[in-house]
């Protein structure tokens, strides 16, 4: 089986340019939605729990963001995977295809440096 | 079914299918790093008879059906081991557990240029290859071990 030069460039560009804004969206944490999934929740954009009579209540109602940052990324990268996919190939024909594997793991990298704070290290 | 059983039960057909995950981009992971001229019937020969493509669909398909149980299992995760784990002060844990979900994530937006690096072996390097299928093998080997020692966490020093 072969595959169409363009689903290549886009294949290729989705999974560079998704580690990168993923790591990007939980650097900034940029959720395209928030979670609470002890109250069977989702809301728009990212949701931070104010609550500052009684903290505590965030053990209630837990807000997950993971889900969010997916999609924030898998969203940015479908964009840049097809505006890879539309370009004529000798416009791509330069770049290095050792990106698609270095940037996914410098990106994995960077995940590790934004997980830092929960094994008491502060980056 | 009630909550906790529905929980139970996807929590073991997510670790069922991940089995079979692990099996299959671990064989093809070690036939790419296998020397091309190993001795037949060796450990590695044997290896390099099976021929490495064949792996491709299965690691797909399982790892799709592995991330998304994953997904769906998190939710569980989330709100009835979570905050028993916050509150025993298991911080390490759950930071292993965060890099395990952000390397899923990240390997999965991988998966539709592994298969191209795998379907047209003659049109892509064969170090491209090798390379995004290894980082593949570790991010299931990670999230399988991560997940494992989670779910027995209650075995420790209990």
């Amino acid at each position: 089986m072969t595959f169409r030069p363009a689903f290549r460039r886009f294949a290729f560009a989705f999974g560079t340019s998704f580690a990168v804004l993923y790591v990007l969206a939980l650097a900034k944490k940029l959720a395209l939605f928030t979670v609470y999934p002890s109250l069977g929740i989702v809301l728009w954009g990212t949701h931070r729990p104010r609550d500052v009579v009684d903290p505590a209540l965030g053990f209630l109602a837990p807000a997950m963001y993971w889900y969010g940052w997916a999609a924030t990324a898998a969203l940015g990268a479908l964009v840049v995977g097809l505006l890879a996919a539309a370009m004529p190939k000798r416009w791509v024909r330069w770049i290095w295809l050792g990106w698609l594997w270095v940037v996914p793991a410098l990106a994995m990298l960077g995940c590790v440096y934004f997980t830092l704070p929960w094994f008491g290290l502060n980056p | 079914m009630d909550r906790a059983t529905v929980a139970i039960v996807l929590l073991i057909v997510h670790g069922l299918v991940a089995v079979a995950l692990l099996g299959a981009i671990t064989h093809q992971t070690l036939s790419t790093w296998a020397p091309a001229r190993a001795r037949p019937g060796s450990f590695f020969g044997r290896f390099r008879t099976v021929p490495s493509a064949a792996f491709t669909n299965a690691v797909i398909v399982l790892y799709s059906v592995t991330a998304t149980l994953g997904a769906i299992v998190y939710l569980y995760f989330r709100v009835d081991v979570r905050p028993a784990l916050e509150q025993a002060g298991r911080w390490e844990l759950l930071g292993f557990f965060d890099l395990k979900e952000h390397f899923i994530v990240i390997g999965l937006a991988l998966l539709p240029a592994y298969l191209v690096c795998w379907r047209q072996p003659r049109e892509e390097p064969t170090r491209t290859r090798t390379a995004v299928t290894s980082i593949l093998a570790f991010i299931v080997w990670w999230g399988f071990l991560v997940g494992h020692v989670i779910n027995n966490i209650k075995g420790f020093g209990a």
